[in-house]
């Protein structure tokens, strides 16, 4: 019997000084180590920081691009003289097969060609392998954000990774859909090759082209319409004599819904007719244009292609998910309902943040004209907001809206598909331009600015005055105390990092530590099981000692019996 | 990126530059000559950028020139093997239009290449060539068709050959597109990162020469186009009686990763027959009515004609008791 009391107050006296401890103190935080992530370079160290600089290669003049991932120099060449007019030398370095772009005949002698042939592969990012679990090629948008992808690609040379070790794609195989540059009056050829395992076509949105070529038949890209669909192994001429300048549109028109948000859409450009006017008829990867029309010179200091995207991870994974062609056509074309779908990921030039930061910023000087030629591909209408500065409506979908008529916003809207020409005046006069900094451009939807719901992310870049530029060609922002590495690493976007817990010294608000010893309902569960532990020993001993109790009850009443007894004698 | 490359351009007379590919499959030698054009600028760096005037002879051929309006038959493939590139032509081509001759990497005005070829150095393993033998391979959509569930293959996936054998390969590309023939883990003593590849956008052919190994072997082969190659073209070369299978070639190796079928909701003949089962249980249902509404006839006529009957009946019973 003494047994069963001594554990019991031990038990007790062990649980009450705990209840008291704990409910004075919340778990510790606990901050990330640095180390423990997979921390990239803020810029890309496999391009080469002398691609930044002006230059001429093979007689073209290529302007100076201090962001910290420009385009490879070869491209542009290769782009305005044709893959036809270049040194072998310069067509290795760019990786695009010899015939990719082909320009001939000065038709109308003013000393540029004016016969243009462009061929286009289609090329699968992020797909699926039999052999092993992960992804080939790979094309990040964001740090560790891999979305299955399709892309129009310049027809290349060679493998579709960057070397023999590598699963990351060739550089030429990469979101978006390259930029078009053609000249009205160019007699211009398209060709699909499909190198891809599903049908596809090209639909010229906005470029005036005829519906039906006498060479070629129907070709305005629709099953429905015009053509039978290009199937694999296929090959298809688009061929047009545009009429109109313009910022126009291609995509695959074949099952739409899917294809165009996979990423078969690109932007293409008629410029308006100058002499000599050669044209980089490939933008690849969109952004900077560094070697403008001689119409975009005569008006602008420098010009930019902005395109926006948005991508559904649901339909994104269908390519993941099964190796089958079967399996991937049954799944997007029957099963995939895009009315139940939402977009998940936002890009600009096939980029999300932060890797918008190391191709997409748009650099400027004060009191400069800047063209800016933006394209919605995604699924919804957007609402591109320009911190510090409102710029003038130029053009409609390639249409120059009346001069006198023209109004300057802040925030663009565009509904899917729609072109927008802005002039961007960074005069600084409280309207044009508020003056020299960081500006923010995104998408004003918050979710635009989000990858995957995670911010941030999306489709933010910014406009960025070169005093602002550090000399890795990323924004200058450590001055204001920020760091912007955390947004390099993988783990960010997988939602392991938690935001801001670096904000002061002791984390504020840093991820909290489990719970060490018990919680406090933990606690008085415990102790009330404690109590009633005691209540079922007493209980019990009651019982199993009843006989003594009976008897010393027994004992206890005789004995008052007997004093009384005795009292009476 | 491609320093230590050497690079040669080769025009192999048959390679002309714009020919289509039915003019190459009608053109003799003779004329072939006459249609080197464009090849001079790719070669010849030219200064002058934009005021540069357009090469006369560069120009006309390319325009509309394109073989996307040529339909080729198989037959014709046939004549195209027979105007192949082989390092042979290139060798004996039209000379002024070379950089270098190496071996190393031949590409044409078209993105033909041969890379990696080897036709006389011997492997460390190998006294002497042991046979000297020539395969075609074709490649295309349409050898897809006999694997269900790949989209391009090879016309085999699997090629034998001797230790030490000399292999010339005809590549024939049917499609309209750009194929590979990449064969991966030779010796790098000999073979630059270890690899033989011919590349060719169809319908085209293409030929490169390799000696194998003299120990038993087996390559991977496929297209490195990466979509090609998990669905389905793929192939192995096996050296003597060879080494491990590489995985996931069509009809020969498993997948390492499966996908998961299941049986699907497909409209069949027999459904018609449920359809016309259910039109048969709808007149079922209303002959069903019919006969509760008869009985329900018959019933009221019972009641309306028996049943006073039968009253009558039982008044009577009651006056007379």
């Amino acid at each position: 019997m003494p047994i069963h009391f001594f554990i019991a107050l031990l038990t007790f006296s062990m649980l009450s000084p705990a209840t008291v401890q704990a409910s004075l103190k919340l778990p510790e935080t606990v901050k990330v180590d640095p180390a423990a992530l997979t921390a990239e370079p803020m810029c890309d160290p496999k391009i080469s920081p002398a691609w930044r600089e002006a230059q001429e290669i093979e007689g073209v003049k290529i302007a100076a691009s201090p962001g910290c991932s420009p385009d490879n120099p070869a491209w542009i060449a290769a782009a305005v003289k044709g893959t036809n007019h270049i040194s072998m030398d310069t067509l290795m370095k760019t990786g695009l097969s010899p015939d990719a772009i082909i320009k001939t005949d000065d038709l109308d002698g003013d000393g540029d060609p004016d016969r243009i042939i462009i061929k286009l592969e289609i090329m699968e990012l992020n797909g699926k392998s039999p052999d092993f679990p992960g992804l080939v090629p790979t094309f990040d948008i964001a740090p560790g954000i891999q979305p299955g992808a399709w892309v129009f690609a310049p027809k290349t040379s060679g493998m579709s990774t960057e070397n023999f070790e590598s699963v990351r794609a060739n550089p030429l195989l990469r979101l978006p859909s390259p930029v078009i540059r053609v000249e009205v009056g160019d007699i211009v050829q398209i060709v699909l090759e499909n190198t891809h395992y599903f049908p596809h076509s090209i639909h010229l949105h906005g470029v005036d082209h005829p519906f039906s070529h006498g060479d070629h038949a129907g070709q305005d890209g629709v099953p429905q319409t015009s053509e039978v669909e290009l199937m694999p192994g296929g090959r298809r001429v688009y061929e047009f004599q545009a009429r109109q300048p313009g910022t126009m549109f291609y995509h695959c028109h074949v099952q739409t819904h899917t294809h165009l948000a996979m990423g078969l859409a690109g932007m293409i450009v008629v410029e308006e007719n100058r002499p000599n006017n050669w044209l980089q008829t490939l933008n690849i990867g969109a952004g900077h244009v560094r070697h403008p029309s001689v119409a975009v010179r005569e008006n602008f200091d420098q010009e930019y292609d902005l395109h926006y995207h948005a991508m559904d991870k649901e339909l994104s994974d269908i390519i993941q998910k099964y190796n089958d062609p079967r399996l991937i056509a049954r799944d997007m074309n029957q099963r995939y309902d895009i009315t139940d779908s939402t977009e998940d990921y936002y890009t600009l030039n096939g980029l999300s943040f932060p890797y918008t930061l190391r191709e997409s910023l748009i650099i400027v000087e004060p009191d400069q004209k800047i063209k800016l030629r933006l394209l919605n591909s995604g699924g919804e209408s957007i609402a591109v907001h320009t911190h510090g500065h409102h710029a003038t409506i130029t053009h409609y979908d390639g249409v120059e809206h009346n001069p006198v008529a023209q109004i300057m916003r802040d925030v663009f809207d565009m509904a899917p598909a729609q072109r927008l020409d802005l002039k961007l005046e960074t005069v600084n006069d409280g309207k044009h331009s508020y003056g020299e900094g960081d500006w923010l451009i995104h998408d004003h939807r918050e979710k635009g600015i989000t990858t995957n719901g995670m911010a941030e992310g999306g489709s933010m870049s910014s406009i960025v005055y070169k005093s602002y530029l550090n000399g890795s060609g990323l924004p200058k922002v450590s001055h204001f105390g920020i760091d912007l590495n955390k947004y390099f690493t993988k783990e960010y976007f997988e939602r392991r990092l938690p935001v801001w817990q670096d904000l002061d010294e002791w984390s504020s608000l840093g991820s909290p530590g489990e719970q060490t010893g018990l919680s406090p309902q933990g606690q008085t569960s415990l102790l009330n099981g404690a109590i009633g532990l005691l209540i079922g020993l007493v209980i019990y001993l009651i019982f199993a000692k009843r006989e003594q109790i009976k008897q010393s009850a027994v004992a206890a009443v005789s004995r008052l019996k007997g004093a009384k007894g005795s009292n009476q004698k | 990126m491609m320093k230590t490359t050497t690079i040669t351009f080769l025009l192999a007379g048959i390679l002309a530059v714009s020919t289509n590919a039915i003019a190459q499959d009608k053109a003799t030698t003779h004329e072939h000559d006459h249609h080197d054009h464009s090849g001079h600028n790719m070669n010849s760096a030219q200064a002058g950028g934009e005021k540069q005037q357009t090469d006369d002879h560069s120009g006309h051929d390319h325009s509309g020139h394109d073989h996307a309006d040529h339909d080729i038959s198989a037959e014709q493939h046939a004549d195209h093997s027979a105007h192949a590139t082989s390092s042979e032509s290139a060798e004996h081509g039209d000379g002024h239009h070379h950089h270098h001759m190496d071996h190393d990497h031949i590409m044409d005005h078209e993105g033909t290449m041969i890379m990696g070829q080897n036709l006389d150095k011997l492997p460390s393993s190998c006294k002497s060539i042991s046979e000297e033998v020539e395969i075609t391979v074709r490649a295309g959509r349409k050898y897809a068709a006999k694997f269900p569930g790949t989209a391009f293959a090879f016309d085999q996936q699997q090629w034998h050959v001797k230790p030490c054998s000399k292999v010339t390969w005809h590549f024939v590309n049917e499609d309209n597109i750009r194929h590979q023939f990449m064969m991966h883990g030779l010796p790098k003593y000999l073979y630059k990162y270890g690899m033989f590849h011919l590349e060719v956008t169809g319908p085209k052919t293409v030929t490169g020469t390799i000696i194998v190994p003299g120990s038993d072997d087996t390559f991977l082969v496929h297209c490195d186009i990466s979509h090609h190659m998990e669905k389905g073209m793929k192939a192995q070369l096996v050296v003597g009686k060879g080494a491990e299978n590489i995985p996931s070639i069509p009809g020969v190796t498993p997948y390492n990763i499966n996908d998961k079928y299941e049986a699907e909701n497909l409209p069949k003949v027999s459904d018609k027959a449920e359809q016309s089962a259910m039109v048969r249980q709808i007149t079922a249902f209303t002959n069903n009515n019919f006969q509760n509404y008869g009985m329900m006839l018959i019933g009221t006529i019972v009641g309306l004609f028996c049943l006073p009957l039968l009253g009558k009946i039982l008044f009577r019973k009651k006056k007379t008791g």
